[in-house]
């Protein structure tokens, strides 16, 4: 119940709904929260400071710079996509940054905040208005403009591992390929995986090598593939990490499982993999 | 009065000695030693290159077990060896010529792979190949260099436990 009065709450508490025009205003619903207003008092305002990365590739010899915008928490969302969406509307519509979905689940608005990789839609803005929260685009990755990483290495090395089911045989005569309950257990934790790619960025051994070195989230994807019952091609697929690069560049740095938003463990698949090459080989 | 005399003589002095030029070259400079992103100091990443179009899977390397699986396993193995051969000394209480060659060669192999790992996370072959060529000769000759040290104290001299002992006690 509670949760269902807060975005009401929050609206009466935006001074937008005065700037309604009457024609709007003249629904019953308006007119109901009108007559409300009275009693909500007004927050004292909140103001924090954003310090954003900006860079334009239209000025690309002009260097990166933060760029600070102040804002009232009291009249803003939670979480610091709400704040960003707030500061491209309301103040700078030059500021760009990916965003979908905005409960987690896309994977868009991964960026580096407060020094952590991670969902914009997911972190909740840190009230002490006496800090600021910086805000950064992925780290080590070609910046497309402001927040904007270029992903484009990253989705060939998730197609490099072929992320799709290879059946020896064909499905039987109209019925999908079954599988066990224990043997779907095993897909747990792996198949949750957005590729936000916030960990394969927080990996400094994909920051020296990601040319060659796959990165957690691709290898993660590499094992859900690996451990799904179904696939007849984990021989191929085996091989195709079998050498000093692809895989064998984690040394279990951990960063992965620290920061991935979602609370999965590529680490963890990472080790499997290595457990798995050594017992085939 | 005099105050005003001297300063005026001082300035006077002054744009006598300091040429026009210098006075337009000095924050030229300082940019230049506050410079963070000049060219020796920060690597250039360099730019992006994108081989084939970008819906292209990228080059998968050819499968070899021995930079692969069976590099992996050999390093465990020599690390998870060291761990008794490191405490067998202090459980013994004497140092055995056996178990001090045993601990010799696994610590020479150990750290031959910790450090060849290193030239391979930073001294990648598609950005520094010369470099990297000269590390991995430097790296063998330290590891031989290493070994043959190890052997001669092993053969002529105390042994390498008695030795630590020693230099721990000195």
């Amino acid at each position: 119940m509670a949760s269902l009065r807060q975005p009401t709450l929050r609206l009466l508490a935006s001074s937008n709904i005065r700037r309604f025009s009457p024609t709007i205003i003249n629904s019953t619903r308006c007119l109901a929260t009108l007559a409300k207003e009275e009693i909500v008092t007004k927050k004292e305002p909140l103001v924090k400071k954003f310090s954003i990365y900006r860079w334009s590739p239209d000025e690309p010899t002009k260097k990166p710079q933060m760029q600070e915008y102040s804002l009232d928490l009291n009249e803003c969302g939670p979480m610091v996509l709400d704040a960003l969406i707030k500061i491209k509307n309301e103040m700078d519509p030059t500021l760009t940054f990916r965003r979908s979905c905005r409960e987690g689940i896309c994977g868009s608005c991964a960026m580096n905040i407060e020094g952590t990789n991670t969902l914009a839609c997911l972190s909740r803005i840190n009230r002490d208005a006496s800090s600021t929260t910086r805000i950064y685009p992925l780290p080590h990755m070609y910046v497309v403009k402001d927040l904007v990483p270029d992903l484009t290495n990253f989705y060939k090395q998730y197609k490099s591992i072929q992320p799709y089911l290879q059946s020896k045989e064909p499905a039987p005569e109209g019925k999908e390929f079954l599988q066990t309950k224990e043997d779907r257990k095993k897909l747990d934790g792996l198949y949750e995986c957005i590729l936000c790619a916030c960990c394969s960025t927080s990996c400094p051994s994909y920051w020296w090598n990601q040319e060659e070195y796959l990165g957690p989230a691709v290898l993660m994807q590499a094992y859900r593939w690996l451990a799904d019952s179904r696939d007849g091609k984990s021989g191929q697929r085996k091989d195709m990490l079998e050498n000093s690069m692809s895989l064998y560049r984690c040394h279990t740095i951990m960063n992965c499982a620290r920061t991935c938003p979602k609370g999965l463990n590529p680490g963890l698949a990472i080790a499997k993999i290595k457990m798995m090459m050594v017992q085939s080989a | 009065m005099a105050s005003t005399l001297r300063s005026s003589a001082a300035r006077r002095i002054l744009a006598a000695t300091k040429p026009t030029s210098a006075i337009r070259l000095l924050p030229q400079t300082r940019v230049a030693a506050f410079h963070a992103s000049q060219k020796h100091q920060i690597l250039p990443p360099g730019p992006q290159v994108v081989h084939g179009t970008v819906n292209d899977p990228v080059p998968v390397p050819i499968a070899n077990a021995t930079h692969g699986s069976y590099h992996w396993a050999f390093e465990r193995i020599i690390a998870l060896g060291m761990i008794p051969l490191t405490v067998a000394p202090f459980a013994a209480g004497s140092a055995n010529p056996a178990l001090d060659a045993a601990l010799g060669t696994a610590l020479v192999l150990h750290s031959h792979i910790g450090f060849d790992a290193c030239v391979t996370d930073y001294f990648p072959k598609r950005q520094y190949p010369r470099t990297r060529t000269f590390m991995i000769w430097l790296l063998r000759a330290s590891t031989i260099t290493a070994a043959v040290g190890l052997f001669s104290i092993q053969t002529n001299d105390v042994g390498l436990t008695e030795g630590i002992k020693r230099f721990w006690r000195a």
